[in-house]
């Protein structure tokens, strides 16, 4: 137990998890937004994770979730593998995927990476819209089972909050180790990285693959979920807004991803119309590039620093008038 | 700890313009070498082929005998070579504590999937390394600025936060490019201190530098470079009086100036 | 053979479209070393606004608009450099932004109807070979900007400016050239092509409002293929991509074809140095 304090932010998400699920709990169509926002949770998190630590702009995860979905499809409804099994295949499937795009992209400065991985996405999506006997073509694939026990919206609710607190805590993992340091010294400097002993594509590849892996299980249990799975459930508009939750959340900082999705996910629902969905987030975007760079979550370190040296200059003044001597 | 880090006969071109003609060098564990020349005279080829950042086709480097010449950077930190750079490359929003962490990567005892796992022994390591970066920042003397970020700290103190993070990578050689540009007096003498305890421990340090003081403070042997090649090897007071390097950084006026540039 | 030779005119046809949108893309790049993900918008745009107003008012109105949302994300990047933002990546993260919103709000204003005209209902012969007067239109229009493009960089005043604050920024900057302007411009200029070739590609294959990203893409692709330094290497690059695409078209399958200039992109990123930056410029 004393090893989870050391872990603050896995211990918020399984808070907020526990205190969450039972809300949606009440109402089976917040239970039904809550797996959806969970799943778009766990894409933005491999974005947070590839980006804010690793420095990969990656717009090709909504690709790699897809992937793991029909991933799922196919080994459940075509090869009848056992629930639960397809899960293996469906995060390793996109992360060998993105270990071996991996020499290529981790070459790149972050710009190029943007425009090979948006590139990479997109001929995914094209293959898995044309693959027809594999894929179901534009039609997809529809009835695709649950997962063995998990068989109500509350159940995948509740697994894929779960889900989600498993990866924050393998992500806070990586951050507290000699790898999240030296990724976020490649983020910042290539040749430090080099001279600091790193073996920089070796590590990038990792951490991409590890990144892969996440959204590709974000897609298995999107399939499940749904039982249907199309081109257009998780393309390339996915890893757009993936991104986009990612950094105005604040790419950098662990949960920002999780606070950028569910910040945008419930204002969202307020908009007159669903067509205006992307004026807002490319809005919120610009907005937030240019007043807090470091995303929603990056505002909050400075305004417990001021608070912190509010209440301390207070706690001094005090002191000061109480024994003015022992201030020498 | 005997061990010898010995660059021979390297040849390096850039296109059409050869950069190093025929760089030897020689430093000992324990030892302070320093490596002189006037711009252009082929010194940070030299380093950099040291450092596998360039990859010489002429020559060889070797350690205690074996053969490195041409290994990746990564590679020659952990034979245990390590390097600063001439414009210190850190991110100055860090502290002091989490660079000379970053230091530690070498020496690092779990995989990548173990530490996503979260092990208990990448807890424990973490905890080790913890203590030992503290350790190693109090025999700095930067303990008081641990928490600073680096843009807070003078470029002495920057200066000192790089050779800790050589400290921390559990270094036998040292290769310092040029640390002390951009220093007060006070804080080269301080970094003298430094450079002297790396060698008491066993490091070798091979120094790379303009500022003549602090290789006449610390430097046992000298090698000068000039246009690619080695003109002079000899102790500090030699290497001032030497017509030819005096000829090489001076110029005509060389003669003239001899008798003043030995003081 | 006149089935081959007819894919390739309509392929290098097709190709001056990506040419126009490759200008840009290398001028900013060089300019501001950083992409703007919203010229394939800008193009959506204006076909769009096209589409509403008829005839050559329309055309008009729809390359202003163009020109007005480049110049929004040029004020978005004016205000970036004041806050101080080094990174290049932040300036494209907002061009993708605007790019973003600007599909959303084509999608809210007209749905997702497809935007295209036909233009000539005729085709010429020539030699047997069918050939668009659409696409000759294109090809003339492609041309022309690139050499008037030249002519800006190469003989101009302006073109030296653009050119020296693309060499080097803080040099220029010294010397009195007004770098930020400049760049504010090449974001302009994106507009302006963008729009045109919005147009064009109108009258021609047409466009929805899922277009604006493939569109960057492709101008991206046909900017790197040859090297993103010149107006020439640009058009000539589109028109390698539009061939390409049109011999898919005709021996291969609609996915290849569609899969074309995206891997016109990966392939040459992989390949070459372009958007390799790991040790550029400084030594270690």
């Amino acid at each position: 137990m004393r090893g989870l304090t050391s872990r603050p932010n896995t211990m918020i998400v399984l808070g907020l998890a526990i205190a969450s699920v039972a809300l949606a709990a009440r109402d089976p169509v917040w239970t039904d937004t809550w797996v959806i926002v969970g799943v778009y949770v766990l894409i933005a998190l491999s974005t947070g994770i590839s980006y804010g630590q690793a420095g990969i702009l990656s717009m090709s995860q909504g690709a790699f979730a897809a992937v793991g979905g029909y991933t799922a499809a196919v080994s459940t409804l075509r090869f009848k593998l056992p629930p639960g099994v397809d899960l293996l295949i469906a995060a390793a499937l996109p992360a060998l995927l993105a270990y071996g795009l991996a020499r290529v992209v981790t070459r790149l400065t972050a710009l190029a990476t943007a425009l090979a991985t948006l590139a990479l996405g997109s001929v995914i999506e094209i293959g898995l819209r044309n693959m027809d006997n594999i894929t179901g073509g534009y039609i997809g694939l529809a009835g695709i089972p649950g997962i063995g026990m998990i068989d109500t919206p509350l159940k995948y609710c509740a697994l894929v909050w779960a889900m989600i607190c498993v990866c924050v805590l393998m992500y806070e993992n990586l951050v507290n180790s000699p790898f999240g340091r030296a990724l976020n010294v490649i983020r910042h400097d290539r040749v430090r990285a080099q001279a600091d002993g790193v073996n920089v594509p070796q590590l990038l590849s990792a951490a991409f693959a590890f990144s892969a892996a996440m959204a590709g299980s974000a897609g298995w249990l999107y399939a499940h979920y749904i039982s249907y799975i199309s081109p257009n459930s998780l393309d390339t508009q996915t890893s757009i807004s993936a991104l986009l939750m990612s950094v105005i959340g604040g790419s950098g900082i662990i949960l920002g991803p999780l606070a950028g999705t569910v910040f945008l996910d419930v204002l969202v629902r307020h908009l007159p119309a669903q067509e205006l969905q992307g004026m807002f987030y490319g809005g919120a975007l610009i907005l937030i590039l240019i007043l807090a760079p470091t995303g929603l979550l990056g505002l909050v370190p400075p305004l417990l620093a001021k608070f912190r040296a509010n209440r301390g200059s207070r706690r001094t003044t005090k002191a000061a008038r109480v024994k003015p001597e022992a201030a020498q | 700890m005997t061990g010898m880090l010995a660059a021979t006969g390297i040849r390096m071109s850039f296109g059409g313009l050869t950069a190093l003609k025929s760089g030897t060098i020689e430093v000992a564990a324990g030892t302070i070498i320093g490596l002189i020349g006037r711009n252009g005279s082929g010194k940070s080829t030299l380093f950099n082929c040291m450092t596998g950042y360039f990859r010489p086709k002429v020559g060889k480097i070797t350690l205690s005998g074996r053969d490195i010449t041409g290994l990746q950077p990564h590679r020659i930190v952990e034979q245990g070579i390590v390097r600063t750079f001439q414009t210190p490359r850190l991110d100055f929003d860090a502290n002091a504590r989490a660079a000379v962490l970053c230091g530690f990567y070498p020496a690092r005892t779990s995989t990548f999937l173990g530490a996503l796992a979260g092990l208990p022994g990448v807890r424990r390591e973490e905890r080790r390394l913890a203590e030992k970066a503290d350790h190693i920042i109090e025999r700095i003397g930067l303990g008081p600025q641990r928490d600073q970020p680096l843009g807070t700290l003078s470029m002495g103190q920057v200066r000192l936060v790089e050779v800790a993070r050589c400290l921390a990578a559990n270094a036998k050689f040292v290769l310092l490019d040029e640390p002390a540009a951009g220093l007060t007096r006070e804080e080269q003498l301080v970094l003298c201190g430094q450079i002297r305890e790396l060698a008491k421990q066993g490091i070798g340090v091979l120094l790379v530098e303009h500022n003549f003081f602090l290789i006449h403070e610390l430097c046992e042997r000298v090698t000068v470079l000039e246009e690619g090649a080695v003109i002079f090897v000899g102790t500090p007071g030699d290497v001032a009086r030497d017509p030819g390097v005096l000829r090489s950084y001076l110029g005509a006026a060389a003669e003239y100036a001899g008798g003043r540039v030995a003081e | 053979m006149y089935v081959l030779t007819e894919y390739i005119v309509r392929g290098i046809q097709a190709g001056s479209i990506y040419g126009l949108l490759a200008l840009p893309m290398s001028l900013l790049f060089a300019t501001a070393g950083t992409i703007d993900f919203a010229v394939g918008a800008y193009a959506l745009l204006a076909a769009a606004v096209a589409t509403i107003v008829a005839g050559p008012l329309g055309i008009a109105i729809a390359i202003v608009a163009a020109i007005s949302a480049a110049a929004a994300m040029g004020v978005i990047f004016l205000v970036l450099t004041r806050t101080g933002t080094r990174d290049h990546i932040v300036f494209a993260l907002a061009s993708f932004g605007l790019a973003v919103a600007i599909a959303s709000f084509i999608l809210w204003q007209f749905g997702t109807q497809a935007f295209v005209r036909a233009s000539f209902s005729q085709f010429w012969s020539l030699g047997g070979i069918r050939i668009s007067p659409q696409g000759v239109i294109n090809l003339g229009l492609g041309a022309l900007v690139t050499l008037l493009l030249y002519l800006l960089l190469y003989w101009s005043d302006l073109g030296r400016m653009m050119r020296a604050a693309a060499a080097n920024p803080t040099g220029a900057e010294l010397a009195g050239i007004p770098v930020a302007r400049i760049q504010f411009g090449t974001y302009l200029a994106g507009g302006l092509l963008g729009g045109l070739a919005g147009i064009m590609i109108l009258y021609s294959a047409g466009l929805d409002f899922t277009a604006s990203l493939s569109l960057t893409l492709g101008g991206f692709g046909a900017a790197i293929i040859f090297g993103i330094t010149s107006p020439l290497r640009c058009l000539l690059g589109g028109v390698a991509m539009g061939v390409a695409e049109a011999l898919a078209a005709g021996y291969t399958s609609g996915m290849v074809t569609a899969m074309v200039p995206f891997l016109f992109v990966l392939i040459v990123l992989s390949v070459s140095n372009i958007g390799g930056g790991a040790m550029a410029g400084d030594r270690p």
